[in-house]
C-alpha cells in the first residue's frame, strides 16, 4: 500500500534546496538534460533569423528585379537622359535650369495662374536655396523668382520681378534697351551662342529680337517669331511669361536669362542687370534640365505605394521619381505611415552605394532611413546604352513592412518555443523530484527497516510497494529479501532461547537427580562430587540465563512501567549493596548535591549499575577502587564507573556495545558472553540515552559512562 | 493414610525423579506424561494435589488446558505449575486459572518438599478453621500464615505461596530492609535472579493496587531490596 502524501509548496522548494546535491544525483542529471533543451530556444531564434536573411534576401532580389525591369524599359533610350560629354566630372558643380512638367496649358499673356501646383514650387523653395537673384548693390530696387516649365516641345519660363519704377520702352527710342527688358542667351552645341532680347513698350505681348553682344540693336529687322513673351503689371513690379520652343536649345545647349532694369525715364541708363547665371553670361550659362514627360509617364505606370523609384543619370542627378515609402503601420510619430527619407524634390542623390551601381554592377543595399526610424532597402540597376552607361534605376522599399511581419513570426514561435520549454522544464523537475523523492522514501524506508543493531525491524516495505514500474518491483524485491533475512533473524534470535530451553530439560534432569542423590545420604566423597557436579550445572545454568537475558530485558523493557525517580538515590542504594557484596573492593561514590530526576524504570537502571560494575570487577586491578560518579552534564546525567585495569584496545572501542563482544582475557571459572554492555546499552536506549567506554584521561584505566535524559 | 499427589510432566527421567523425592517424602505420587492419560484418571479419582508443567508432549499450552478441567472437576483442588517457562505472561495465565503456585524450574526436590508440605498444611487449616489462629497485623494488613489468607483493609487478596511468602516475610519486620539474598532465600527457589524478585515484588504491589490504588505499602532500596512501610 502506497500512501501518497501531498507536498505543499513551500514545503517542495524546501526539499529541492534542502537536499544536498550531490554531484550526480538523478536530479541533477535530468537538469542537465533539460538544460541541454535550451538549445530548442536557440535553435528556434536561429531558424528565424535565417528564415529572415532568406526573406530579406527574397526581398533584396525581387527588388532588384523591379529595378532591372525599369531599367529595361530606360535600356538605348539615351533620350531620356541628357547627354553631356563635357559635364564636369564632380557632381553637383555644375549649374542648372530645372524645367517641370507643366500640368496643364499656358497661355503666355503674362498671367502666373495657370502655372496651377508648379507655382508652389516656387514658395516651398527653402530660403537659402530660393531662385531669387536680387541686385547686390540695391536689392529693394530690383529682385525676381523665376520658374521654369516645359509642355509639349515648348519650354515656359515664369518670372516674378519686383521693380520699383517698371519703365517700359519708349516707342520713340532707337535702343532696344532704353526700358525695362529681358535677356535670353544659348549656348549651342556648337559654342555659337545666340541672344535675344525681349521687351515692349506697353503691358501684354513682348517683342523679341535677336541681338548681338552689345545688347542695344537687333540683327534683324524681323522679329524672332518662335519666341513668345507677355508681361503684367503687378503692384511691385511685373510678372512675365516666355513661351521658348524646345528645338531651340537642344541637349547639350545651354541657356540663361537676365533681368535688366531701367530706372532713369531721362537718361534711359540702365541701372541694375541681374543674371540667372551671374557675371559669366556668355561663358557659363546654364544647362536646362528637362523632367522629361516620357520618363513621367513611365515613372507613372511604375509607382507603387510601397516603394520608391528614383531615375539617376550618371552625376547622380535625379531625372524622375515615383511611389512612396509607406510602412505597414502606420503610428502615432508617423500617422501617413510614410517614412521620412529624401524629399522628392531632392535634385541630385549622392549615395556611395550608387557609384559601384554607375559602374555597371546591379546592387542591393539597405540602409538606415533619414529619420533614423525605420530601415530601407535600396536595389539599383544601371540603365545602359549599348556599351555606354546612361544612368541608373533606384528602388527603395520600407524594410519594416517586411520585417513587422517576420519580427511577429519570430516573437510567436519564441514565445511557443518558451512557452513549450518552460513546461517541459517543470514537467521534467516535477518528474525528477518525484523520482527522487520516491527513492528517497523507498532508501528511507528500507534504512529503517534494519536497525543501528542489525536486525530486521519490519519485513514490508510500504513505499512503492502497489506501484507498478521498476520502483514497485525494487519495493517488492527488498520487502522479499527483509522477509528472508527477518526469517533468519529471527531463527538467530530465537536460537539462545531454543537452545536454552532444550539444554534446560537435561539440566534439569541432571539438577533433579543429584537433589535425589543427596537426599538418599550419600557417603561424604560422593557428596563432594554432588556438590562440585551441582556447582557444574548453576554455571551452565547461569549460562543458559545469560544468554537469554538480553532478548528477555528487551521484552520486559517493552512492558515496564515508567515512573519519575531520583537517580541519586537509586545509585546510592545500589553502590550501598556492591559494598556489602564486594567486601575486598573499595566503592568510591560521587554524587551531584541537587536530585537528578529521571523518568524510566528504576529497577533497570540498577540493572545496568550492575553490569557496569560486574565489568569493572572483571576487568579492574584486584583490589583497586571502583569509583562511581554520577554528575548533571547538561540536561544529561552522566553515571559512569571507572576502574583501574588494562586500557581498552582501540579498535573495539565501537564494537563494544554490540551483543557477544568481550575483550581482555577469560578467567577459567567465569563464563563471558560480552551481552554485558549490550544490556547496559539497551537500558540507556530505553530511557533516551546512550553509553560510551574510554580510556581513563591519565591511561590509569577504563570509564564506562551512561548518559540519561533528566526530566525538569 | 498418605496424601495423594498427581504429576504431569512429560520427560519420563525429570518426572522420575519428581516422584522418587516426593514418595520419599512419604506421599502417594502418581505420574503422567500427558494430558489425555492425566485427565483420563483424574476422572476416574481426583489427586489431592497437582504439579503440572505446562508444555506436555506436542501442546504448548497442555498443562493450561489441563489446568482449566481440573478446575471444573475439583474447585479447591491446590494445582501447582513447575516449568521451564518463566515469562510474566505465562505466570498470569497460569495464575489467573487459580493455580496455588508457580515454580519455574530448576527447583530444589527440597525445597518442592517444603512446599508441597506448606500447601498441603494450608488445606488442613481451610477445612478445619483453627479457634484461634496465628494472625499477623501490620497496619491495614491482616496476614494468617496457616490458611494464606491475606487481607489489605479488610478485602482478601488472592496471592501465590511464593508471594505469601514474600509479603509475610516483609510485614513481619516493618521498616527493616529485606536484602535480595534474604527474599531469594524466602521464595525457597533454586537459583533466583534480582529481576525475579523484581518482578514478584511488582506484581504483589499490582495485587494490592488492585483493592487500593494508593497502596504504597511496600517501599523499594535501590540495590538493597525491600521493606515494609511502617505506618
Amino acid at each position: 500500500m502506497t500512501r501518497h502524501i501531498p507536498v505543499a509548496p513551500d514545503r517542495l522548494l524546501k526539499s529541492i534546496f534542502q537536499q544536498p546535491v550531490r554531484p550526480f544525483s538523478i536530479r541533477t542529471k535530468l537538469l542537465l538534460i533539460a538544460l541541454a533543451l535550451l538549445l530548442f530556444p536557440w535553435l528556434g531564434y536561429r531558424y528565424v533569423r535565417e528564415t529572415k536573411d532568406f526573406v530579406r534576401a527574397g526581398q533584396e532580389q525581387a527588388l532588384l528585379l523591379t529595378a532591372r525591369a525599369v531599367a529595361t524599359v530606360l535600356h538605348d533610350r539615351p533620350e531620356l537622359f541628357v547627354r553631356d560629354d563635357a559635364a564636369p566630372a564632380a557632381i553637383g558643380a555644375e549649374r542648372h535650369l530645372y524645367a517641370y512638367p507643366l500640368p496643364q496649358p499656358i497661355r503666355v499673356d503674362g498671367d502666373p495662374d495657370d502655372w496651377g501646383t508648379e507655382l508652389e514650387r516656387l514658395a516651398r523653395r527653402p530660403a537659402d536655396a530660393r531662385y531669387e537673384f536680387a541686385a547686390y548693390d540695391d536689392p529693394d530696387s530690383l529682385s525676381f523668382q523665376y520658374l521654369l516649365g516645359y509642355r509639349g516641345n515648348n519650354l515656359y519660363l515664369l518670372l516674378q520681378v519686383k521693380d520699383e519704377a517698371h519703365l517700359m520702352l519708349d516707342p520713340r527710342a532707337r535702343r532696344l534697351d532704353a526700358g525695362d527688358h529681358l535677356r535670353l542667351i544659348v549656348r549651342n552645341p556648337d559654342s555659337r551662342i545666340d541672344r535675344y532680347l525681349l521687351t515692349a513698350t506697353a503691358p501684354g505681348p513682348l517683342a523679341v529680337y535677336a541681338v548681338g553682344p552689345d545688347w542695344q540693336s537687333p540683327l534683324d529687322s524681323e522679329r524672332v517669331s518662335a519666341i513668345g513673351g507677355a508681361w503684367r503689371i503687378t503692384a511691385d513690379g511685373y510678372t512675365a511669361e516666355l513661351r521658348i520652343p524646345r528645338y531651340l536649345i537642344t541637349p547639350p545647349a545651354r541657356l540663361a536669362f537676365a533681368v535688366v532694369d531701367v530706372d532713369d525715364p531721362a537718361t534711359r541708363a540702365i541701372a541694375h542687370v541681374v543674371e540667372s547665371a551671374p557675371g559669366t553670361e556668355d561663358e557659363a550659362p546654364a544647362r536646362v534640365q528637362l523632367h522629361s514627360p516620357e520618363l513621367a509617364r513611365i515613372l507613372k505606370g511604375i509607382a507603387r505605394p510601397a516603394a520608391r523609384t528614383w531615375i539617376i543619370d550618371r552625376a547622380g542627378r535625379v531625372h524622375g521619381v515615383a511611389g512612396s515609402l509607406l510602412v505597414a503601420t502606420p503610428g502615432a510619430d508617423n500617422p501617413a505611415g510614410e517614412l521620412r527619407d529624401f524629399s522628392d524634390d531632392v535634385t541630385q542623390r549622392t549615395d556611395p552605394f550608387l557609384a559601384a551601381v554607375l559602374g555597371g554592377q546591379p546592387r542591393a543595399e539597405r540602409r538606415a532611413a533619414l529619420d533614423a526610424h525605420g530601415e530601407i532597402l535600396m536595389a539599383a540597376h544601371p540603365v545602359w546604352s549599348g556599351e555606354e552607361i546612361l544612368g541608373a534605376v533606384l528602388v527603395e522599399q520600407a524594410s519594416d513592412a517586411v520585417l513587422a511581419d517576420q519580427n511577429r513570426a519570430l516573437e510567436n514561435v519564441m514565445r511557443a518555443i518558451l512557452i513549450a520549454f518552460a513546461l517541459l522544464t517543470v514537467a521534467l523537475l516535477a518528474f525528477a523530484l518525484r523520482l527522487t523523492q520516491r527513492i528517497r522514501r523507498l532508501r528511507d524506508a528500507a534504512e529503517r527497516a534494519i536497525g543501528p543493531d542489525g536486525r530486521v525491524r519490519v519485513e514490508h516495505i510500504a513505499p512503492e510497494a502497489a506501484a507498478r514500474d521498476e520502483l514497485g518491483d525494487l519495493s517488492r524485491s527488498l520487502s522479499g529479501t527483509l522477509g528472508r533475512l527477518g526469517q533468519h533473524t529471527r531463527y538467530l534470535e530465537s536460537m539462545p532461547d531454543t537452545l536454552a530451553h532444550e539444554l534446560g530439560n537435561p539440566l534439569n534432569v541432571v539438577n533433579s537427580s543429584l537433589d535425589n542423590l543427596q537426599n538418599l545420604g550419600a557417603s561424604t566423597d560422593a557428596g563432594t562430587y554432588i556438590a562440585r557436579a551441582k556447582n557444574g550445572v548453576n554455571r551452565l545454568r547461569a549460562i543458559l540465563t545469560s544468554l537469554t537475558e538480553a532478548a528477555t530485558l528487551e521484552e520486559a523493557l517493552r512492558n515496564q512501567e515508567r515512573t519519575r525517580f531520583d537517580l541519586n538515590d537509586v545509585v546510592a542504594g545500589a553502590v550501598e549493596g556492591y559494598r556489602l557484596a564486594h567486601p575486598q573492593t573499595p566503592f568510591q561514590l560521587e554524587l551531584p548535591a541537587a536530585p537528578l530526576p529521571v523518568d524510566g524504570a528504576p529497577d533497570t537502571i540498577v540493572q545496568a549499575l550492575d553490569k557496569l560494575v560486574d565489568n569493572a570487577l572483571d576487568f579492574g586491578y584486584p583490589g583497586a577502587p571502583i569509583v562511581v560518579r554520577l554528575a548533571r552534564d547538561g540536561g544529561q546525567a552522566a553515571l559512569s564507573v571507572a576502574n583501574a585495569g588494562p586500557l581498552l584496545p582501540e579498535k573495539m572501542r565501537d564494537r563494544l556495545f554490540d551483543p557477544m563482544v568481550s575483550v581482555g582475557k577469560k578467567k577459567a571459572s567465569q563464563s563471558r558472553l560480552g551481552l554485558g554492555l549490550y544490556v547496559v546499552r539497551l537500558i540507556a536506549e530505553y530511557h533516551g540515552g546512550a553509553s560510551n567506554a574510554e580510556n581513563r584521561a591519565d591511561a590509569s584505566g577504563v570509564e564506562v559512562t551512561m548518559r540519561l535524559p533528566l526530566v525538569e | 493414610m498418605s496424601r495423594r499427589i498427581a504429576i504431569v510432566e512429560d520427560d519420563p527421567d525429570q518426572r522420575a525423579n519428581y516422584l522418587d523425592a516426593l514418595t520419599r517424602h512419604g506421599y502417594e505420587v502418581r505420574g503422567y506424561p500427558n494430558r489425555a492419560a492425566a485427565l483420563t484418571a483424574f476422572r476416574a479419582r481426583l489427586p489431592e494435589m497437582a504439579i503440572l508443567d505446562i508444555m506436555l508432549e506436542d501442546e504448548i499450552d497442555g498443562g493450561f488446558d489441563l489446568c482449566r478441567e481440573l478446575r471444573a472437576l475439583a474447585p479447591h483442588l491446590p494445582i501447582l505449575f513447575l516449568t521451564a517457562r518463566d515469562s510474566d505472561i505465562d505466570r498470569v495465565s497460569g495464575l489467573r486459572l487459580d493455580a496455588w503456585d508457580y515454580l519455574t524450574k530448576p527447583v530444589n526436590l527440597q525445597f518442592l518438599a517444603v512446599r508441597v508440605t506448606s500447601l498441603f498444611r494450608i488445606v488442613d487449616a481451610l477445612k478445619s478453621p483453627a479457634a484461634a489462629p496465628e494472625v499477623l497485623r501490620q497496619g491495614e494488613l491482616t496476614l494468617e500464615p496457616a490458611s494464606m489468607a491475606v487481607k489489605w483493609r479488610g478485602t482478601p487478596l488472592n496471592l501465590t505461596l511464593t508471594e505469601f511468602w514474600v509479603v509475610e516475610a516483609l510485614a513481619r519486620r516493618p521498616g527493616q530492609v529485606k536484602t535480595y539474598d534474604a527474599l531469594m532465600q524466602v521464595t525457597r527457589q533454586n537459583l533466583i535472579e534480582k529481576n525475579s524478585i523484581n518482578t514478584y515484588i511488582r506484581r504483589i504491589r499490582r495485587k494490592f493496587q488492585e483493592i487500593d490504588p494508593e497502596f504504597d505499602g511496600i517501599q523499594t532500596v535501590f540495590g538493597l531490596g525491600y521493606r515494609w512501610q511502617q505506618s
